[in-house]
C-alpha cells in the first residue's frame, strides 16, 4: 500500500516521534473502516497538534476499537474526524495530552463526546452532573443501609469516579486545546477545585443515602481548605477539607456529632477509595483542630473555642484559604462569619513572629537532595514559597484591609499590587512566573494523571511537556529554559514581596509604586523578625534617602539585604552595623560598587553582620577593610612572616615610637578583622582560627619590641643586651582565642662584657616599654601577661638567660616546668632563642619521665586549680574554660603525658594541644577512641568560647544559658537555627565524656 | 489534648471545685504540690504557672531558677479523699523553662522522651506494678522500732483486720480516681501487703503510682496507721518491691508475642531482655535510689540480686512469667529488681531505654537460669557467667557513673543532680554508726 500522505518522513516532520509506528497505526483496519485511508491520512496534521502526537494516534485506535461493541459510543463519531473543526481538535489534543485520559476513554467510549462537546463548566454545571449522576443511579438501585451488600464498596462509588472523569475530559479538553495555556491556567485551577467540591457534594449524598433514616439529624458544611478553598487546584492533589456540623430543629448535639462522624467519614471514604473505577483523591482533614487527634466533625461554637483558645498561627494561615465547598451552604457561611475576626487578628498575637520564622523555615528546607533541583513545589522560591510569601502578607496587612482577603493566591497577589503593598511590576512579574510554574506541574500531572510536583529529565518527556506548553522549535530545550528563567524570577520572591514596599515606605520615594503606611511598614518589618521595627525602618531612610548615587544604589541593594539581616538570630544588630558602616564609607567609590558587582560580597557581608556583634565593631572601627570581601584571597588568614614583614614596615615609616605603635594597632585590628570574617563564613575551623590569632599576636609583640628597643636603646646610647619574647599558654601552643590575653615571659642576655645589672637595667626598661606600648595599640588592645616568670609579680620583668638558669636549677615548681611545656619563642633576637631552648628542652622533656611524686603534684596541682580557680558563682559543668571536660581539662591530660614521655618520644614534644594529643594516640598512651573523645570535647569548648566572643561582643566563659544567645552562638558553630534550647544539653554530653577519659587518662581513675 | 482542657473547665465549674493542685515530681521521686484557684487554671494551661525551682530538689540552679509548671488535663482527677464540697482537684504538670521549652530538670519529660524514642521505633511501652508497702503502727520520735499492724502471712485473710479494712478504702479510693486496680493482697511479712495497678502506658502508670503513693499515705493517716514504701524496714522480713511487668506493643499486637516460640516469647522480647540484663547494673542506681533499697536485694529469700532470667525462677531478676496459650497480647516481661520507692519516671525511662538497646543492637539473650539462683556457689555463679546487682548504693553509682546509656536517656542535667544527690547521700550514710557494729565492737573490742 502506497500512501505518500502519511509516510513515515511526512509524520517525522509533523513532530512524531515515532513515525513508522505511527503510520503503522494510522493504517489500521479499525480506523480505515470507519473513515477510509483517506479520512485517517487526513487526519495525520490535527493529530500532531497535540503534545504527544504518537500518544494521540494510539489513542485514537484504542479509542475506535472500543466503540466497536458499543454502538451508541460509535455514533457520530466517524463524522467528527472527518470534519475540521474545533471539536475535533479537542478530542485530538486530549488524546495527546494525557495517557490516564486515554486510558479512561478506552473503558468508557462514549465519553469521548464530553472532550469534544466541552464547553466551560460552571461551579452549577459540575455539581449538578456530580449529584445528578448519583441520584440517577439510588433512583434505579437504592441503597441499602447500614448492612453492606456482598462488594466490599457501595456500586454508587463508581457511578462518582465515572462522572467525576468524564467531567474532568471536559476540562482538560478546554486545557488542553487552549493556544495559551499559561494564561488559561487560572481557569482550569479554579475549574478542577469547582470539580472537586462538585464531587464531595456528590459524596456527601451518597454518605447520607448509606447512612440512611436520621441522617437530617446533622446540617454538614465541608469547608475546602488548601487549594481546594483558594480555587486553584491541581489536577491531581489531597483535597484538604474541614468538617463543621450543626443539630437539626429537635435534635442535640451529641447526635449531631455523632450522625456528622459518620457522614464526613463516608464522604471522605466515597472519595479516597479504591474501586474497580480506581480512586479519585484522598480527602485530608487533618487541618481541622487538633489535627488528625482532634474529632473529625465540630460545632461552629466548638471550632470557635478552638481558635480563640488553642490555636496555632500556622492554623490561622490555613484558614486563610477556608472556602464553603459543599452541604449546607447557610452553615458553612455562618462558620465563616465566626471566624473572620479570629484569622484577621492572628497577625497580633504572641509568637506570631516566631512562628512565622519557624514555618517559614520548614517552607524552605525538607527538599531531598536529589530532587532539589527538579522541584517545581518545595524549596527556596518554589510555589509553595510564593503561596506562603502571599498569604504572610495578607495576614499582616489584611488585618486592617479587608480588599486583601482573597482566598487565590493570584488574586491576592494583584490585591496586594492594586493596595500598593507590592510593587505592580513586581506582582506582574511573579504572576507570569506562578502561572508558568502552575502550567508545568498541570501537564506533568495530567499525562498520567499522577501527584508529583518533579520537572521530568528523560529528553522525551521534555520534549512532549515543551509541546504541551506551545513551545516550537526545539521543545525539550525551550521548556527547561523558560522553567528556569522563570524559577530565577520566583527565587527573589521575598525581595520582591517583602521588603521592596519596606524601603519605598521608609525611603518615601514619591515615585514608587508602593504605598504603604510607616504603621503597615513597621508591622511589616516586626512579622519578618526585626525586634525594633521603628528603628529599623530610621535606619532603611537613613540609607536611601535622596538622589545621590549611593543612594540609589542603596535601594537596589537593601531589599535583599534586609533579607538577609531577617535569617540572622539578630536582624536588628546587622542592619544597624551596615547602616554604620555604609554611614562611614558611602561616599567611597569601591564600597558601593563592590556590594551590587561583587557577587557574593553583599551576602557575606549581611550574614556577618547579623551573625557578630564583634565583627559589626570591628568594621565599624575600619570600615575600609569590607574591601577583604571583594578581595580573591581576602579571606586567607596571612602567614606570619608576611604579617611581621608588614607591621615592621608600617611601624618603619612612622616618626615617633606612638606613630608607630598605632599604625601596628590599625593593622593587627584588620587582620583580626579577616580571621573573624573567614571563621564567621565557615573558611577556617577552630585550630586555624588559633593559629591565625597567634600569628597576629606575635607579629603585634615583634613589631612593639623593634620600637621599644630602639627608642630606649637610643635614650640610654646604645644596646648593651639581646632581647627574646618567649610565648607561654595558649600564645605558645597557636591556640590563640578571640579576646584571649598573651602570656609571654622575657629573656635577655647581656652583650659581651657587660654587667649583668647593667644589661638588666636596659632589658627591664625595654620591657616596660614593650608592656606600655602594646597596651597603647587603641582600642580593645592585645593584653601582655607576663605573671607566668619566675616568682610571678615579685620576680625581673625579664631575666638573663643565667639567671634563668640558675632559677631553674634552684627553685623551679614541677607546674613550671609543665608551663615550659608551651614555650616558644614568638619575638626577638634568635641566638638567644636557641639558647634558651637549649637551656629548657631538659627540663621540659626530662630524661626519665615524672617521678611518682612530681606525677601526684601535678594531679594535685589541677585538682586544687578545679576547686579554687573557677569565679565565683560559675557553674564548674558549663564552664568553658576551668570546668569540667573543659578546655583545661584536656590540655592538662596532654601536658601530664608530655611531662612523661617526652624524653623518650620526641613526637611528643609540640606546644600545641591538639597536635600533642595526635602524637599521644600515635604512640598509644591513650586509645583512638580516648584521643577522639578529647578532642571534640576541646574543640567544642574552644569553639563555644570563641562564638560567645563573637556574638557576644565581649569574652564569655560559659556555655550560654539564654535561649536567644544560645541560638545565635549556636549558629556560628554550624547548629540548625532555632535549637538554643538544646544546646547546653548537647555541650554537658559532650564535656562529660570527655572528663570521663581525663578521670581516667589524666588522674589514673580505674 | 485541647478538647481535655475544655473538658477539666467544664468540669471544674460543674463540681464546684475550689482548688486546683498542680503535681509535679521532683529527681528523687517526692511529689511535690502547688495550688492554684480555678480562675488561674486557663492560663495555666495557656502558658503555664510560674514558680521557683531552684527551691526543688534537682531542679535548677539558682540564677535560672524560674520554671513553669504546665498541667496535663489528661491527668485531671477530682481528689476523692478531700470529699465533700467545695472539692480539690489535681494535675500532674509537665515543667518548662521560661521559653516555654520543656524542662531538662522535669522526670515526667525524662519519661516522655524516652517513650517517644520508643514511638520512633513504632513502640507503646506499658507497664503494670505489683507495689508492696507495709502498715506500720504509728510512733513519733526517732530511732524507734517499726512494728507491723498484725502478724499475719501471704494471701493470709485476718478477720476484722486492719490492713482488709485499709486495703478496701485504698482500693475504692483508687478506683474513685480512676486508678484500675488489678488485685490486692496480704504479703508475706506482718502488716505488709501489696496491690496491683492495671497496666496502662508508662506515663500513666507513673503518674498512678505518685497518686497511689500518696493515697496510700492518707488512708493509712485516716485509719490511724502508718503506710510505708521503704525498701526493706525489717532484717527478719522480706522487704517491699514493686516488680514491674513490662510490655511492648506495635499498634495493637504485642511485640513480645510468638506464637510457637519458648515460651512465646518473640525475638523482639528476648533482645529486650538481653538489653535488661546487660545494661541491668548500669540502671540499678536509677531502680533502687536508696541506701536501704541494697539491703532488700542483698536480703535472701526471693529477692533478685543477679542479672539472671528465667521462667519460673523466682530467684531471677526478670522472669517470664506463664499465660495463657491464647492470650497473645498478655506475653510481657517481669522485672524483679525495682522497688516501691523509686521515682518511677525515671526507672521506667531507663528500663525501656535497656531493653530498646537490646532490640537495637540485636544482643543475644544468654540462657536463662533454671537453678535458684541464691543456691549456687560464687564459683558455680561465675562459672555459669551470672553476674550481680551492685552490692550497695555507693557500688551502683560508681556504675551508673560510666553509663552512656543512663547519661543518654536522663538527660546531663538530671543524670549529673542525681549523681550528686545520691552520692552525698552515700557519704552520709558512711558516717553513720550503726546497731550492727554497736552490737558488736562495743563491748567485745
Amino acid at each position: 500500500m502506497q500512501r505518500s500522505h502519511s509516510s513515515g518522513a511526512h509524520l517525522a516532520r509533523l513532530g512524531f516521534a515515532e513515525p513508522g509506528r505511527s503510520a503503522g497505526l494510522l493504517a489500521e483496519r479499525v480506523l480505515t473502516e470507519l473513515i477510509g485511508e483517506a479520512g485517517a491520512d487526513d487526519l495525520a496534521e490535527p493529530l500532531s497538534r497535540g503534545a504527544d502526537p504518537d500518544l494521540a494516534v494510539l489513542g485514537l485506535i484504542r479509542l475506535v476499537e472500543a466503540t466497536q461493541a458499543h454502538p451508541e459510543a460509535r455514533a457520530g463519531l466517524a463524522d467528527l474526524l472527518r470534519s475540521d473543526d474545533k471539536r475535533r481538535h479537542r478530542l485530538l489534543v486530549t488524546l495527546g495530552g494525557s495517557r490516564a485520559l486515554v486510558d479512561h476513554l478506552a473503558t468508557h467510549p462514549e465519553h469521548w463526546r464530553a472532550a469534544a462537546d466541552a464547553t466551560p463548566p460552571t461551579a452549577a454545571d459540575l455539581r449538578s452532573a456530580m449529584t445528578d449522576a448519583i441520584r440517577a443511579h439510588y433512583r434505579s438501585a437504592p441503597a441499602i443501609p447500614s448492612g453492606m451488600p456482598s462488594r466490599s464498596y457501595p456500586p454508587a462509588y463508581d457511578v462518582l469516579r465515572v462522572e467525576y472523569r468524564r467531567q474532568l475530559l471536559r476540562i482538560a479538553a478546554l486545557d488542553l486545546a487552549t493556544p495559551d495555556p499559561v494564561t488559561h491556567l487560572p481557569v482550569a485551577a479554579e475549574a478542577l477545585a469547582q470539580l472537586a467540591e462538585a464531587t464531595l457534594e456528590a459524596a456527601l449524598l451518597i454518605a447520607r443515602e448509606e447512612f440512611g433514616p436520621g441522617h437530617q439529624d446533622c446540617r454538614l458544611a465541608i469547608i475546602g481548605m488548601g487549594k481546594t478553598g483558594g480555587g486553584e487546584l491541581n489536577y491531581i492533589s489531597d483535597v484538604d477539607v474541614i468538617f463543621v456540623v450543626e443539630p437539626a430543629d429537635g435534635v442535640t448535639e451529641e447526635r449531631a456529632v455523632e450522625v456528622g462522624t459518620v457522614l464526613a467519614a463516608a464522604t471522605m471514604k466515597a472519595c479516597g477509595s479504591s474501586t474497580a473505577e480506581g480512586t479519585l483523591w484522598p480527602v485530608d482533614a487533618a487541618l481541622r483542630p487538633e489535627g488528625k487527634q482532634g474529632p473529625l466533625v465540630r460545632t461552629i461554637a466548638s471550632h470557635k473555642a478552638y481558635y480563640e483558645r488553642w490555636a496555632k498561627t500556622w492554623e490561622f494561615q490555613a484558614l486563610l484559604k477556608a472556602w464553603v465547598s459543599a452541604g449546607d451552604l447557610e452553615l458553612g457561611k455562618a462558620y465563616k462569619e465566626t471566624l473572620k475576626p479570629l484569622i484577621w487578628g492572628a497577625a497580633g498575637r504572641d509568637n506570631f513572629v516566631e512562628d512565622v520564622q519557624a514555618m517559614r523555615r520548614r517552607v524552605e528546607q525538607h527538599v531531598p537532595a536529589a530532587e532539589a533541583a527538579r522541584q517545581l513545589k518545595l524549596g527556596p522560591g518554589g510555589l509553595r514559597d510564593v503561596e506562603f510569601s502571599v498569604q504572610l502578607l495578607q495576614l499582616v496587612h489584611g488585618r486592617t484591609d479587608e480588599s486583601l482577603r482573597s482566598a487565590t493566591t493570584l488574586e491576592a497577589l494583584h490585591a496586594l499590587a492594586r493596595g500598593g503593598y507590592v510593587a505592580r511590576d513586581d506582582a506582574a512579574t511573579l504572576d507570569r512566573a506562578y502561572r508558568l510554574l502552575r502550567t508545568l506541574e498541570h501537564r506533568i500531572q495530567l499525562y498520567r494523571l499522577r501527584r508529583t510536583h518533579l520537572m521530568p529529565t528523560e529528553p522525551d518527556a521534555l520534549r512532549i511537556l515543551g509541546r504541551a506548553l506551545g513551545l516550537d522549535g526545539d521543545p525539550a530545550a525551550a521548556v527547561v529554559a523558560a522553567w528556569q528563567s522563570q524559577a530565577r524570577e520566583v527565587r527573589r520572591i521575598h525581595e520582591r514581596l517583602f521588603y521592596r514596599p519596606l524601603l519605598a515606605a521608609a525611603a518615601r520615594l514619591s515615585s514608587a509604586e508602593t504605598s504603604l503606611s510607616p504603621e503597615q511598614a513597621r508591622a511589616r518589618f516586626a512579622a519578618l523578625g526585626f525586634r525594633d521595627p521603628a528603628g529599623a525602618m530610621r535606619h532603611v531612610e537613613a540609607l536611601t534617602f535622596g538622589v545621590s548615587r549611593r543612594a540609589a544604589i542603596q535601594r537596589t541593594l537593601l531589599p535583599v539585604m534586609l533579607g538577609w539581616f531577617a535569617d540572622e538570630a539578630d536582624p536588628d544588630a546587622g542592619l544597624l552595623a551596615f547602616r554604620r558602616v555604609s554611614d562611614e564609607l558611602g561616599t567611597i567609590h569601591w564600597y558601593l560598587k563592590m556590594l551590587r558587582d561583587e557577587g557574593s560580597a553583599a551576602e557575606r557581608l549581611a550574614h556577618v553582620l547579623g551573625r557578630s556583634r564583634y565583627a559589626a565593631e570591628l568594621l565599624i572601627r575600619a570600615p575600609e577593610s569590607v574591601a577583604m570581601f571583594g578581595e580573591p584571597d581576602g579571606l586567607v588568614p596571612r602567614t606570619e612572616a608576611a604579617l611581621t614583614q608588614t607591621f615592621r614596615s608600617a611601624a618603619g615609616r612612622r616618626d615617633t615610637p606612638k606613630r608607630a605603635m598605632a599604625s601596628v594597632g590599625a593593622l593587627r585590628r584588620q587582620e583580626i578583622l579577616r580571621v573573624t570574617l573567614a571563621d564567621l563564613l565557615g573558611e577556617i575551623d577552630v585550630t586555624q582560627v588559633g593559629r591565625a590569632l597567634s600569628d597576629i599576636a606575635a607579629a603585634t609583640i615583634a613589631a612593639a619590641l623593634d620600637i621599644a628597643g630602639a627608642a630606649v636603646t637610643s635614650a640610654q646610647g646604645g644596646a648593651v643586651v639581646d632581647m627574646l619574647v618567649v610565648g607561654m599558654g595558649s600564645l605558645g601552643g597557636a591556640e590563640l582565642g578571640y579576646g584571649s590575653d598573651a602570656d609571654v615571659i622575657i629573656v635577655h642576655r647581656p652583650h659581651a662584657g657587660i654587667a649583668e645589672d647593667v644589661a638588666q637595667r636596659q632589658a627591664i626598661a625595654i620591657v616596660q616599654e614593650l608592656v606600655r606600648l602594646v597596651a597603647a595599640t587603641g582600642p580593645d588592645p592585645l593584653v601582655l601577661d607576663i605573671d607566668l616568670r619566675p616568682e610571678g609579680k615579685n620576680g625581673p620583668l625579664s631575666r638573663s638567660l643565667t639567671s634563668y638558669a640558675a632559677y631553674y636549677d634552684r627553685w623551679a615548681l614541677t607546674w613550671e616546668f609543665q608551663a615550659l611545656l608551651r614555650a616558644r619563642p614568638i619575638a626577638g633576637d634568635a641566638e638567644v632563642a636557641t639558647a634558651y631552648l637549649a637551656l629548657i628542652d631538659p627540663l621540659r622533656w626530662r630524661h626519665g619521665g615524672l617521678t611518682a611524686t612530681q606525677l601526684r603534684e601535678v594531679r594535685t596541682m589541677k585538682a586544687r586549680v578545679e576547686a579554687e580557680r573557677l569565679p565565683r558563682g560559675a557553674d564548674p559543668r558549663t564552664h568553658l574554660k576551668l570546668g569540667r571536660g573543659g578546655l583545661t581539662d584536656i590540655e592538662w591530660t596532654v601536658q601530664a603525658l608530655q611531662l612523661q614521655h617526652a624524653d623518650k618520644h620526641p613526637e611528643l614534644r609540640t606546644p600545641n594541644t591538639v597536635a600533642g594529643l595526635g602524637a599521644a594516640a600515635q604512640l598509644g598512651f591513650v586509645t583512638a577512641e580516648q584521643a577522639e573523645t578529647l578532642l571534640a570535647a576541646w574543640t567544642q569548648a574552644a569553639r563555644l568560647r570563641n562564638a560567645v566572643l563573637l556574638w557576644k561582643g565581649r569574652p564569655g566563659d560559659a556555655v550560654p544559658g539564654d535561649v536567644r544567645e544560645a541560638d545565635g552562638v549556636g549558629r556560628i558553630v554550624g547548629r540548625e537555627p532555632g535549637t538554643g534550647a538544646t544546646l547546653t544539653e548537647a555541650y554537658l554530653r559532650q564535656a562529660r565524656r570527655g572528663r570521663a577519659v581525663v578521670d581516667t587518662v589524666f588522674y589514673g581513675h580505674e | 489534648m485541647d478538647r481535655q482542657q475544655e473538658f477539666v473547665l467544664r468540669t471544674i465549674e460543674e463540681r464546684d471545685i475550689r482548688f486546683v493542685r498542680l503535681w509535679f515530681t521532683d529527681v528523687v521521686g517526692a511529689l511535690k504540690s502547688v495550688a492554684i484557684a480555678p480562675a488561674e487554671l486557663e492560663g495555666a494551661f495557656a502558658e503555664g504557672i510560674g514558680f521557683d525551682g531552684s527551691a526543688i530538689e534537682g531542679f535548677a540552679r539558682v540564677y535560672e531558677a524560674d520554671m513553669l509548671a504546665k498541667p496535663d488535663p489528661a491527668t485531671f482527677q477530682v481528689l476523692p479523699w478531700r470529699g465533700e464540697n467545695p472539692g480539690t482537684a489535681r494535675m500532674f504538670c509537665d515543667l518548662l523553662t521560661p521559653d516555654g521549652q520543656p524542662s531538662f530538670a522535669d522526670s515526667r519529660h525524662v519519661l516522655r522522651r524516652a517513650l517517644a524514642k520508643a514511638a520512633d521505633l513504632g513502640f507503646t511501652f506499658y507497664t503494670h506494678p505489683e507495689i508492696e508497702f507495709f502498715l506500720l503502727r504509728p510512733q513519733q520520735g526517732k530511732r524507734v522500732k517499726p512494728v507491723p499492724v498484725d502478724h499475719a502471712g501471704y494471701f493470709d485473710h485476718v478477720p476484722h483486720g486492719t490492713a482488709h479494712d485499709f486495703r478496701r478504702a485504698a482500693i475504692t479510693l483508687l478506683e474513685n480516681m480512676g486508678i484500675s486496680v488489678e488485685y490486692s493482697h496480704h504479703e508475706g511479712a506482718p502488716g505488709q501487703n501489696e496491690i496491683d495497678l492495671r497496666y496502662a502506658d508508662a506515663l500513666s502508670t507513673a503518674d498512678n503510682i505518685m497518686t497511689f503513693r500518696t493515697v496510700v499515705k492518707e488512708v493509712a493517716l485516716e485509719q490511724g496507721v502508718q503506710a510505708s514504701f521503704m525498701p526493706k524496714p525489717f532484717g527478719q522480713f522480706p522487704g517491699s518491691g514493686m516488680h514491674t511487668h513490662l510490655s511492648l506493643f506495635e499498634g495493637d499486637t504485642n511485640a513480645f508475642h510468638e506464637a510457637g516460640a519458648p515460651y512465646q516469647l518473640s525475638r523482639t522480647g528476648r533482645q529486650f531482655i538481653a538489653g535488661l540484663l546487660r545494661h541491668g547494673a548500669e540502671i540499678t542506681a536509677v531502680t533502687n535510689q536508696w541506701v536501704n533499697s541494697y539491703k532488700r536485694l542483698w536480703g535472701g529469700g526471693e529477692a533478685p540480686a543477679y542479672l539472671t532470667w528465667g521462667h519460673n525462677n523466682r530467684s531471677a531478676m526478670i522472669r517470664v512469667p506463664m499465660y495463657k496459650p491464647d492470650k497473645g497480647n498478655s506475653t510481657r516481661v517481669e522485672v524483679r529488681s525495682i522497688d516501691s520507692a523509686c521515682n518511677p519516671y525515671l526507672a521506667f525511662a531507663v528500663l525501656l531505654a535497656a531493653g530498646l538497646k537490646g532490640i537495637e543492637e540485636g544482643y543475644e539473650l544468654p540462657p536463662e537460669a533454671e537453678d535458684d539462683v541464691w543456691s549456687l556457689t560464687d564459683s558455680e555463679r561465675r562459672a555459669m557467667g551470672i553476674s550481680p546487682l551492685p552490692s550497695s548504693l555507693g557500688r551502683a553509682l560508681e556504675i551508673m557513673e560510666r553509663s552512656e546509656l543512663v547519661a543518654e536517656t536522663l538527660g546531663e542535667h538530671v543524670f549529673d543532680f542525681f549523681l550528686r544527690n545520691k552520692r552525698a547521700e552515700w557519704r552520709e550514710y558512711r558516717q553513720e554508726i550503726t546497731q550492727f557494729e554497736l552490737d558488736r565492737y562495743l563491748t567485745q573490742l
